[in-house]
């Protein structure tokens, strides 16, 4: 953590503590270790990353954040308070959009504000004001299946972003997507998160996705999951060709160094796995 | 057999839908990237010669379809009269049609219809409002579900018609009997179908909804019912053919009115036209009875694409 990132941002917003997660096997006495003794800060209005390699506990993490499961051993703090189920002050956004394919596009963005109990009209109000924030004008009475991946996804953050959680967990979003329409859509995301000033952790396995869009990075070790090592993102300027920036290319490589033995270790467990 | 249940036509609407041309994306004020990908395919407007020509493929595929079932009258009517097929055993259809208007002016025709479309319909309906709540608490009670699928297992294995004989001997073979046993075949299909339906609901979607925080019941009344409602419906429609068949079946071995027995007292007192007649009836009340579900199910369904 380095202290220019820590004066950006305000308190803290989530305290992971010493958080495990530890599965029973099915039908056996063996357990599994997916995440063990995770700590982790994030500030309130963050956009902290998180990277690891595949199977390393990465979702795990986000499903515990958001509720959906309970942690083995250790605590996590939202505003102080301990989490213990669901809610909406959290929103979720899942890889495989997860949109209700019986609903519209506005009825799916509807949904979170029908659980909040919002009025009928002020809930179609909000809802096409966030449709028009991802950039979805006039697409309210499409259904998902006649959507493509990129405007499915900007539905999903949609209604996500529209019962207005403070936190945002977004689980590899963007990895379904093209190259082309991830990149516009990272921009966008950016764009967004400077507009709403939420506390986004954005899972991923793309180490360039990570810099690009994070305050803070956090990489994860392989299989059970830890926190290797925060790093701090910063740049002087973001205008033009991010990605081309001399300094862009150094937190890569030192992510990329940083992931290297997780990776090595991660296949050879599976390779293991499997055999 | 469940798996074969729930495996029914599930007609895409998408592709026949030429409302959707010039979609919203050329209007959009703020053009997404990615919406160039389905852009070009929506924006442009079939051309008029395009649409002809489909216009032109559905009046191809009708004429097609008739011209099947037009040879099939053909062959009744002429190889009766050729003398190829003996024309005492299958009249030709003109004549069998004949008798058929004959019966309808008399009225004995309607009173049959009648007659068995109120068992088929009573029992059709008992079955939608008793199978659909038992499935869907099968379906989301795992508990029950346990408990209750070796007799599941068992009673789906059984044809219905086997069991007609008990419900004779219980209900007698008055109308409860017939309208039980219609009952009873019908609420197979919707039971194993809603079933399926809530089970297969995709459980991202749940997990979707729960991290909204949605309590049970609300996670049942707006993921798991709407999502096995497709399903639901391909039971209800596989129920209504059933309905037919079954009570045609009871109607046969003793009853006093009703197309099945119409059918079988007109064989077996020689008056073959009237039986041709009751055939002829109770297939086309099949093939509308089909149509009108088919529709309903699709209508259930626009948004089911796979």
């Amino acid at each position: 953590m380095t202290a220019s990132s820590e004066s950006r941002t305000g308190g803290t917003k989530i305290g992971i503590r010493g958080v495990s997660k530890v599965f029973q096997v099915r039908d056996s006495a063996e357990v599994f270790t997916a995440i063990e003794d995770v700590t982790l800060d994030v500030r309130e209005g963050e956009f902290l990353t998180l990277v690891g390699p595949s199977g390393c506990g990465k979702s795990t993490l986000l499903d515990l954040v958001a509720g959906l499961a309970a942690p083995t051993s250790g605590e996590i703090l939202l505003d102080g308070t301990r989490i213990t189920g669901p809610g909406l002050d959290r929103g979720i956004v899942f890889q495989q959009y997860a949109l209700f394919p019986w609903r519209t596009a506005l009825a799916n963005i509807e949904f979170g504000l029908e659980a909040k109990g919002v009025a009928k009209k002020e809930r179609a109000e909000k809802a096409r004001h966030y449709l028009d924030l991802v950039g979805l004008t006039g697409f309210d009475q499409r259904y998902p299946h006649e959507l493509s991946g990129g405007m499915r996804q900007r539905v999903a953050i949609a209604r996500s972003l529209a019962f207005d959680p403070d936190v945002l967990l977004m689980d590899e979003p963007f990895a379904a997507l093209d190259a082309q329409t991830r990149e516009s859509l990272q921009e966008e995301l950016l764009s967004i998160w400077e507009k709403t000033g939420k506390t986004i952790i954005f899972i991923t396995h793309g180490i360039d996705e990570a810099v690009y869009l994070g305050q803070r990075v956090a990489v994860m070790t392989s299989r059970p999951g830890r926190i290797k090592q925060v790093i701090g993102v910063e740049f002087d300027t973001r205008e033009g060709d991010l990605r081309a920036d001399p300094a862009f290319g150094e937190y890569r490589h030192q992510l990329w160094t940083l992931l290297r033995d997780e990776v090595a270790a991660a296949r050879a467990q599976e390779v293991a796995g499997v055999g | 057999m469940a798996d074969t249940l729930t495996s029914g036509p599930v007609p895409s609407r998408t592709a026949a839908r030429p409302g959707t041309a010039a979609g919203p994306g050329v209007t959009a004020g703020r053009p997404a990237p990615d919406t160039a990908v389905t852009a070009p395919a929506r924006g442009a407007a079939p051309s008029r010669r395009s649409r002809a020509a489909r216009r032109l493929r559905a009046a191809g595929g009708l004429g097609k379809r008739s011209l099947a079932v037009g040879l099939l009258l053909a062959l009744w009517e002429v190889l009766p009269r050729t003398g190829v097929v003996d024309r005492v055993f299958l009249p030709p259809v003109s004549e069998d049609l004949v008798a058929w208007y004959g019966l309808l002016r008399s009225g004995e025709l309607l009173d049959h219809t009648q007659a068995s479309l109120v068992r088929s319909l009573a029992g059709f309906g008992l079955a939608i409002v008793a199978a659909i709540p038992l499935g869907l608490l099968i379906g989301w009670y795992k508990p029950v579900a346990e408990f209750v699928s070796p007799v599941l297992e068992l009673f789906r294995n059984t044809s219905p018609v086997a069991l007609l004989p008990v419900f004779t001997l219980i209900l007698g073979i008055g109308e409860t009997s017939k309208v039980a046993f219609v009952f009873y075949a019908c609420s197979w299909p919707i039971l194993l179908n809603t079933i399926s339906g809530v089970k297969t609901v995709d459980p991202l979607l749940i997990k979707s909804a729960r991290s909204m925080g949605l309590s049970s019941i609300r996670l049942f009344q707006k993921v798991l019912l709407p999502a096995a409602v497709p399903t639901i419906f391909t039971g209800i429609r596989l129920a209504g053919a059933y309905s037919i068949l079954v009570l045609l079946f009871a109607e046969m071995v003793g009853a006093k009115a009703g197309l099945g027995y119409l059918i079988n007292a007109a064989q077996s007192s020689f008056r073959i036209y009237d039986m041709y007649a009751g055939i002829i009836t109770i297939s086309v009340i099949g093939l509308l009875f089909n149509q009108l579900l088919v529709h309903l199910e699709r209508r259930f369904s626009t948004w089911r694409t796979t």
